[in-house]
């Protein structure tokens, strides 16, 4: 297996030095892995899966995902829209377009014709079983189907990583547990490495590995304590 | 669904605000067809004014001061010495007169050698020109019509009957309503025929008007005068690049009001859509991309109102400029500088708020509430 994700030595910190947010981290993420990311608030998680998604630059050490190296401002687009998949907390939908519509916004940067991104879209609606709300505004949705909306759109472009950033954290727990189901068996469906950053640790035991984060640098990344009690999700 | 389609959608989610911009950039652009409209149709009243008769200028006795069409006689020997001024092609006499013309008691009867009626002011619509010397008429459109005449009456002028031969028009307001016939018939009404009125002049082919003109004002200035149809362009003209000056000058308005209006808009589009750009740009959307959906929404909004704005002109002025007494003319130059000055908006007021979106960092805009 070959990894995806390979980090050395990454540091970020803001307002001059003064807030160090990533102090010195190492990790690999293996391809088709799926990893959760915990740690309190402020402890860097964030900035970590900002660092993933090419969002924002380091200021020293090396990332590279999937390929490129993101220490640079180059291809830095053509990385997010080929390679990652953004999940948020919220599901970010536009509000007047419809739902297929919505789905098809990252596909703005491929090649394909307006029929194939149609098709497309329509077949990830069908993935994540809302085929039949294919010409709905977003308002007219539940909040978990507005973020199963946000799912299919993320997997648009056929990215090689979903980054998920608490995409539970704005539902109620049995809309969350559905989420979370059709995250992990899209990930093993289409292979597809998942990311997710949670501070809900009932999420974090449905991955494969869970990366902890705390005053910007990784504890207990094999720790296997915090996997002992890995449970599946409903 | 196109990423044209999408750009087309886009202003029109925050309505009232989209429809305030319309409404701002659609005003200016009325105006500047209108305007526009309106100073076609004078140019071409003004050139058909002008250039209908072949006369450069024309020569009045000097007491009648401005006026053209005086009745005030000079002496007709007058004509041959202004053909000899070198410079001169032709010089054909015209002799004005109020007289009884049909039921009229005093109406303008206009005399001038059949051969030179094409230096005179007129186009024949209906008909044909007066013979010399002969018991014949060709009336002006304008008094045909307010005496329900036509080619083929006769009409009775200063006792003897004329036959009606011809219909003109003209663009000269005082000529609308006379009637013409040869300079030897008004001489014999008149009982005069060492006299005459004016004297209309056409330059040799490359001679310059305003110096043959001059030249004559040297020579015989003290007996007669030149009015010059070059000056009289020359004071239209003047005021037709008013015009025009008001009408780019309002253009260079609705671009910085019309502009303002629309950054104004773009910009709270672009605030209120914080987030979401964030969003597009974790997608993968580049700045260049971004760059043009704002700056094509706002091209969206100002093309808009070019096309509401040159409709609501051109309806506005087709039914209001005639209670005005013009006649407005709408060449598609119009429309160029409507839609030209509509995209020059459409850019500038978008690219503002297009720099602010595009420099928005990805992680803060995302973090947006």
């Amino acid at each position: 297996m070959s990894n995806v994700v390979e980090i050395n030595n990454l540091m970020k910190s803001y307002e001059n030095g003064h807030i160090k947010a990533l102090n010195g981290i190492d990790l690999t993420i293996w391809e088709g892995e799926f990893v959760s990311i915990i740690g309190p608030s402020g402890s860097g998680k964030s900035t970590l899966l900002n660092m993933l998604g090419a969002l924002d630059l380091p200021d020293s050490g090396s990332i590279n995902v999937a390929g490129y190296d993101l220490t640079s401002n180059k291809k830095l687009n053509e990385f997010r829209a080929k390679k990652i998949g953004f999940v948020f907390q919220l599901h970010n939908l536009i509000p007047n377009l419809s739902v297929v519509e919505n789905i098809e916004i990252p596909m703005f940067t491929s090649n394909l014709s307006n029929s194939e991104m149609r098709s497309k879209a329509l077949s990830l609606l069908e993935q994540v079983g809302l085929k039949d709300k294919a010409s709905q505004k977003p308002s007219k949705l539940s909040g978990g189907e507005r973020q199963r909306v946000a799912i299919a759109r993320a997997l648009a472009n056929d990215p090689s990583i979903i980054l998920a950033d608490e995409p539970t954290g704005s539902l109620d727990s049995k809309t969350s547990n559905k989420i979370l189901k059709l995250l992990i068996d899209l990930h093993k469906s289409n292979n597809v490495t998942l990311i997710i950053v949670t501070h809900d640790m009932d999420v974090a035991r449905l991955a494969d590995r869970i990366i902890e984060v705390l005053d910007g640098q990784l504890v207990n990344t094999s720790d296997d304590s915090l996997l002992e009690n890995k449970i599946d999700v409903e | 669904m196109s990423f044209l389609k999408f750009i087309i959608k886009n202003p029109f989610r925050r309505k009232n605000s989209a429809i305030l911009s319309i409404v701002g950039i659609c005003i200016g652009i009325i105006v500047i067809v209108a305007l526009g409209g309106i100073t076609n149709g004078l140019v071409s009243t003004f050139e058909d004014t002008i250039h209908a008769g072949g006369a450069d200028f024309s020569i009045s006795g000097k007491e009648t001061g401005d006026s053209a069409y005086g009745t005030n006689t000079i002496d007709a020997n007058w004509t041959d010495k202004i053909a000899n001024v070198s410079g001169v092609e032709e010089a054909y006499p015209i002799y004005v007169i109020l007289t009884s013309v049909g039921d009229d008691y005093m109406n303008t009867l206009i005399g001038i050698d059949p051969n030179g009626t094409q230096l005179a002011d007129i186009s024949m619509t209906e008909g044909r020109l007066f013979k010399d010397n002969a018991s014949e008429v060709i009336l002006g459109k304008i008094y045909a019509d307010d005496n329900n005449l036509s080619v083929g009456d006769s009409l009775k002028i200063d006792g003897e009957d004329f036959d009606i031969v011809g219909i003109y028009e003209t663009g000269d307001s005082n000529m609308a309503g006379a009637v013409f016939t040869s300079i030897k018939k008004v001489a014999e009404i008149n009982d005069d025929e060492d006299s005459i009125s004016n004297i209309y002049v056409k330059v040799n082919k490359g001679e310059d008007a305003q110096t043959v003109a001059d030249r004559i004002d040297s020579m015989y200035g003290d007996n007669i005068t030149t009015i010059s149809s070059v000056m009289e362009m020359e004071q239209m003209g003047s005021m037709l690049n008013m015009l025009r000056a008001s009408s780019w000058g309002i253009s260079l308005l609705a671009i910085v009001v019309g502009g303002l209006g629309i950054i104004n808009t773009m910009l709270m589009s672009v605030f209120e859509r914080t987030r979401e750009i964030g969003v597009l740009k974790a997608v993968g959307w580049s700045n260049r991309k971004i760059l043009t959906m704002i700056v094509g929404e706002s091209l969206v909004i100002t093309i808009v109102s070019a096309i509401i704005g040159s409709v609501i002109g051109v309806v506005l002025c087709l039914v209001l400029a005639p209670m005005m007494g013009l006649s407005p003319v709408f060449t598609p130059d119009i429309f160029v500088q409507a839609f030209i000055i509509a995209i020059i908006v459409g850019i500038i007021g978008g690219l503002y708020p297009a720099s602010k979106a595009v420099k928005l960092p990805p992680t803060e805009a995302l973090r947006y509430e």
